[in-house]
């Protein structure tokens, strides 16, 4: 081999790799990530295409988790690319990249046209910096036939529940069904784990971006998850349980009560599901005398601060979160949507009849802290959860180290 | 002639060049610089630069989720920093990672390397499963091992219980679960290790054995006196670079347990990851990198120092 | 290659069924996880989580095959992993070989001093350069070609090589070069002509390391790759992940696409690559 051919080889080969086409010729790019249903939301945009011409929109699709997608973003948005002009967020994160200054704000904005929950995670220091794209709620998910065989109603309280599970495991005699499933891995959903007792006792965690701790509460709502895995309620291993694993766990009819997204109901009624008609869905528990709480989900649309074509991405976006499109992603793509009328429609209806009992959840859920150093918050928030249900901590030390490294966070 | 001599920067071979260099005429110093550039460039592109750009960033408090702009504040990250007991236990978890790996991988290699040294009729088999372990992408060994600890459908707990003991939950305890990932990454590193020593096992010479045996010296003390010092070039190398990817440990226990139980298995590298791309506090983060690069660079200077000694 | 010597073990371990045993040491704990991933792809979901836990799957099945290449363009990963560490590995080898060339041939003031630095820049993590990187190839319109990976591959696997390839040119006398250049070679062409060919081993072994730290890859990629045709396999290979749901079976049987490539260059390759590791590689 004589370095002429090598050099040639090499020059051909890097003229390849220099000139690799950029992607299509587009106005607009819009990230999405790959599991929420591109090809539903593709459609979507046909139809905006079809209505605006000039404009053409190109889908981006990311990593398929939150966090993979926010790695990608964090990276890409420090650098100020300018490649992205709609990004689809978590909505844990339009507070972080409103505070960077990654997103524009929309001016005028009437933000009641949406369920209450979303003008307040979408707004922060009084601007709206997203608007929502579809909605999403913890919900308690039960075994309707094993709660009639004993008659049992489904449980509106904590304690009811561990009553009901108690009771249908002494019936059933079966080792391998479990009470409860939940989220005790240290994922983001283990901090929905904390606050659903924690918000059920009336108290809030951030009010106005200023920590309002109370440390009892806190301390309660710890205990209420220990004391299910110490009395044999949920198993011993909750700690590496994450949302799939509840909802896989629920699906083979291994468990009588499980908390999850809405995404489940589907596997659930599915036909690799072993418990197809059998599933009930309702509010999550209250504790005690409390509320009853749930965790607010869902993803919103926000526009890129860097991107070079700010008033049609404004536009593209106020379309994406119009009440049609969340019709339409409701009946076709089963996203929950953000407008209250849409629950009611007949064509969502139709598509996913079980909608109609969701929106009694979907309305009162809660968000998660809006504050801009919100990771920083959730990390502590959730990899205690996890030290607590794994033993490592008890629920009263883990309430105090909550509280000292939330207070270093949230000065 | 090894690779230590020319650590010791010792002009061991003839000096200059013949006097037919004809390309370019250029004396060895020019054709250095010529041959060395290409190297060179690329490294001041991809380290030196940013690294220079991390070491300034370092002082200043840049937080993109504060809003604010960057402002300087000379050496308080570092200050911070002495006083975050994350720091310190991620620093500590990094420590001890190497601590245990390094020399694990080497015992392990080691056995492996004798093992694989007996004199198979096949070859191939023997090398591959050597080699898969390292060509392994270290995020999926991770992942796969993540699931063997897993204590309900977990191999290692079904071994363990077919076994007669009882089953680990391997994730609710931070020792078992720094265990659970110092095995992986001895799994994994011990077959690299493995393949520098076989192939320093294969070039002694059976002759020295034979000497040795008309000697009456026996197995044991044959492998103490003629194997391990004929061994100690190649283990060092590997050792050097064996030791600085400890320290800079992330995939793993990231894939593995992600940190937790609590912080009690998260690294220093994983630390850093999380403030700059997570907390997008690129101040901290980047005082956080110059503190292991330094790390990194004294145990170099440590050990290239054990080797110029040794010579 | 040199004959196998007889330290240590092969006197207390003699005979076939010993050695029968050490044998199947090795490839448990060699072979094991790939071995496992291969046993997952081919079962169920349902299989996966049923208790007690199955080794070998009751009914295999393709279906996990087919899905893991209709779910994702895993074709197309695998050709941009092969390209860029292709194009990687012939990089570093060019660089490597000729800044060993200097440090193993020439008289340098600094030769101590250069291969120190060369090792001590790989001591800093690419992790920790993420965003810095990223603007790099951001300002350089690098991002989203093969280019932005293959220069940070290079770089990781500069070190290792340059460092293996300086011991194998010293072990090459130079009147040899010397006779090259009488007949009329430049010094150049005598380091390809003549150095490089009986390097062969040498030459391998660092080629395979570069390749193979550079298909590993993920985090770089992640990052500077995101347009979907030009995804490498580590990244692509983390879209089969959901939101929440974590298809093992699909998941394994990406990865087994994933390894077969490196797998069946190691086989080509290994006889290289050992007597690479054993011909004056790192020696005594």
């Amino acid at each position: 081999m004589n370095i002429r051919t090598m050099a040639s080889v090499f020059a051909a080969t890097s003229v390849l790799a220099f000139s690799m086409p950029a992607f299509a010729d587009t106005d607009l790019k819009i990230f999405v990530s790959s599991q929420h249903q591109p090809d539903v939301w593709r459609k979507v945009l046909d139809k905006y295409e079809a209505a605006n011409p000039g404009v053409k929109v190109a889908i981006e699709t990311g990593g398929n988790t939150s966090e993979a997608q926010a790695q990608y973003l964090n990276t890409v948005m420090s650098a100020k690319d300018t490649n992205l002009d709609v990004l689809m967020l978590d909505v844990i994160r339009p507070a972080q990249y409103a505070a960077a200054g990654w997103t524009s704000a929309f001016e005028n904005k009437d933000m009641s046209v949406y369920l209450p929950a979303y003008a307040g995670a979408n707004t922060v220091d009084g601007k709206v910096v997203a608007l929502p794209a579809f909605a999403d709620a913890m919900f308690l998910y039960y075994r309707k036939d094993l709660l009639e065989k004993y008659g049992i109603a489904p449980p509106k309280t904590w304690e009811e529940l561990a009553a009901a599970a108690k009771k249908v495991a002494e019936g059933e005699k079966n080792p391998d069904l479990q009470g409860l499933s939940f989220q005790g891995k240290a994922i983001e959903g283990a901090v929905c784990t904390f606050l659903l007792p924690y918000w059920s006792q009336g108290k809030n965690l951030v009010e106005n971006g200023k920590l309002t701790f109370d440390h009892d509460a806190a301390v309660t709502a710890l205990k209420l998850w220990k004391d299910f895995v110490d009395t044999g309620v949920a198993k011993k291993n909750i700690a590496e349980v994450a949302t799939d694993d509840t909802r896989k766990e629920f699906q083979a009819g291994s468990a009588v009560f499980a908390v999850n997204w809405s995404y489940a109901w589907t596997h659930f009624q599915g036909a690799e599901s072993a418990v197809t008609g059998k599933v009930g869905v309702t509010r999550l528990p209250a504790l005690g005398g409390g509320e009853q709480a749930s965790c607010l989900g869902g993803w919103e649309w926000g526009v890129s601060a860097y991107s070079t074509h700010q008033d049609e991405a404004k536009k593209l976006v106020e379309y994406l979160s119009s009440e049609d499109v969340s019709v339409f992603m409701a009946a076709n793509g089963s996203l929950l949507p953000t407008y209250a009328a849409a629950y009611g429609n007949n064509e969502v209806l139709k598509a996913v009849p079980w909608f109609a009992d969701a929106l009694q959840v979907v309305e009162t859920a809660k968000p998660r802290p809006v504050t801009p150093r919100y990771n920083e918050v959730s990390e502590v928030i959730r990899t205690t959860v996890n030290a607590v249900l794994a033993g490592v901590t008890t629920p009263e030390d883990g309430a105090s180290q909550i509280e000292a490294r939330l207070k270093r966070i949230l000065r | 002639m090894t690779t230590t001599s020319i650590l010791n920067a010792a002009s061991n071979a003839d000096r200059g060049p013949p006097a037919w260099t004809r390309w370019l005429d250029l004396g060895d110093r020019a054709l250095g610089v010529v041959l060395l550039a290409p190297a060179a460039i690329l490294l001041a592109l991809i380290i030196v630069y940013p690294v220079l750009r991390l070491g300034y960033t370092s002082f200043f408090s840049l937080s993109l989720t504060s809003g604010l702009p960057a402002e300087f504040v000379g050496l308080e990250n570092y200050s911070l920093m002495l006083e975050d007991p994350v720091f310190w236990e991620t620093t500590w978890n990094t420590v001890l990672i190497t601590l245990i790996t390094v020399p694990g991988a080497l015992l392990v290699g080691l056995a492996l390397a004798l093992l694989a040294n007996l004199p198979f009729g096949v070859q191939w088999p023997v090398r591959l499963s050597l080699l898969i372990p390292w060509a392994l992408p270290l995020s999926f060994a991770g992942l796969i091992f993540a699931w063997f600890f897993h204590s309900e459908y977990g191999v290692v707990n079904d071994v363990l219980v077919r076994l007669g003991f009882e089953g680990i939950i391997w994730f609710n305890s931070p020792n078992w679960a720094f265990a659970a990932i110092c095995l992986t990454i001895v799994w994994k590193t011990s077959s690299f290790m493995a393949l520098i020593i076989l192939a320093g096992l294969q070039t002694i010479p059976r002759s020295l054995y034979e000497a040795a045996d008309v000697d009456g010296a026996g197995r044991v003390r044959q492998f103490f006196e003629i194997t391990l010092p004929l061994l100690k070039p190649s283990i060092v190398v590997a050792l050097i670079f064996r030791t600085i990817t400890a320290l800079q440990t992330f995939d793993i226990p990231y894939m593995m347990t992600g940190g937790g139980p609590g912080t009690s298995t998260s690294t220093l590298a994983m630390y850093i990851h999380q403030n700059t791309v997570s907390f997008l506090d690129l101040g901290y983060g980047s005082a956080l990198a110059v503190v292991m690069f330094a790390l990194s660079m004294c145990v170099t200077a440590v050990y290239l120092r054990a080797i110029r000694t040794k010579e | 290659m040199s004959a196998v010597a007889a330290p240590g073990l092969s006197g207390l371990l003699s005979g076939r069924p010993l050695r029968f045993l050490a044998g199947a040491v090795l490839i448990v704990n060699g072979m094991f996880p790939a071995l496992w991933i291969l046993f997952t792809s081919l079962k169920t979901e349902a299989e996966l989580t049923a208790k007690p836990i199955t080794w070998v799957p009751h009914a295999p099945t393709l279906a996990n095959y087919m899905q893991a290449f209709s779910d994702q363009p895993l074709h197309l990963f695998l050709f941009n992993s092969f390209m860029v560490a292709l194009l990687s590995t012939c990089l570093t080898l060019l660089v490597s070989v000729l800044a060993a060339y200097a440090l193993a041939r020439l008289d340098l003031r600094y030769r101590g001093l250069i291969l120190s630095l060369i090792i001590a820049v790989s001591t800093f993590p690419l992790v920790t350069l993420l965003v810095p990187l990223f603007e790099i190839m951001r300002t350089l319109n690098l991002l989203n070609t093969w280019v932005a990976l293959v220069l940070p591959y290079t770089v990781l696997s500069l070190p290792v090589c340059t460092l293996m390839l300086v011991s194998f040119f010293e072990g090459i006398p130079r009147d040899l070069e010397n006779a090259a250049m009488i007949d009329g070679c430049t010094r150049l062409g005598a380091l390809f002509k003549v150095v490089v060919p009986l390097c062969a081993p040498g030459v391998f072994t660092a080629g395979i390391l570069a390749f193979v730290n550079a298909w590993d890859e993920f985090l770089l990629a992640l990052s500077f790759n995101s347009n979907p045709a030009l995804r490498t396999l580590p990244v692509g290979i983390q879209l089969y992940q959901g939101e929440f749901a974590f298809p093992w079976p699909v998941i394994s049987a990406a990865l087994v696409v994933g390894i077969v490539p490196v797998a069946v260059l190691i086989v080509i390759f290994q006889e290289r690559v050992v007597s690479g590791l054993t011909a004056g590689g790192i020696k005594g």
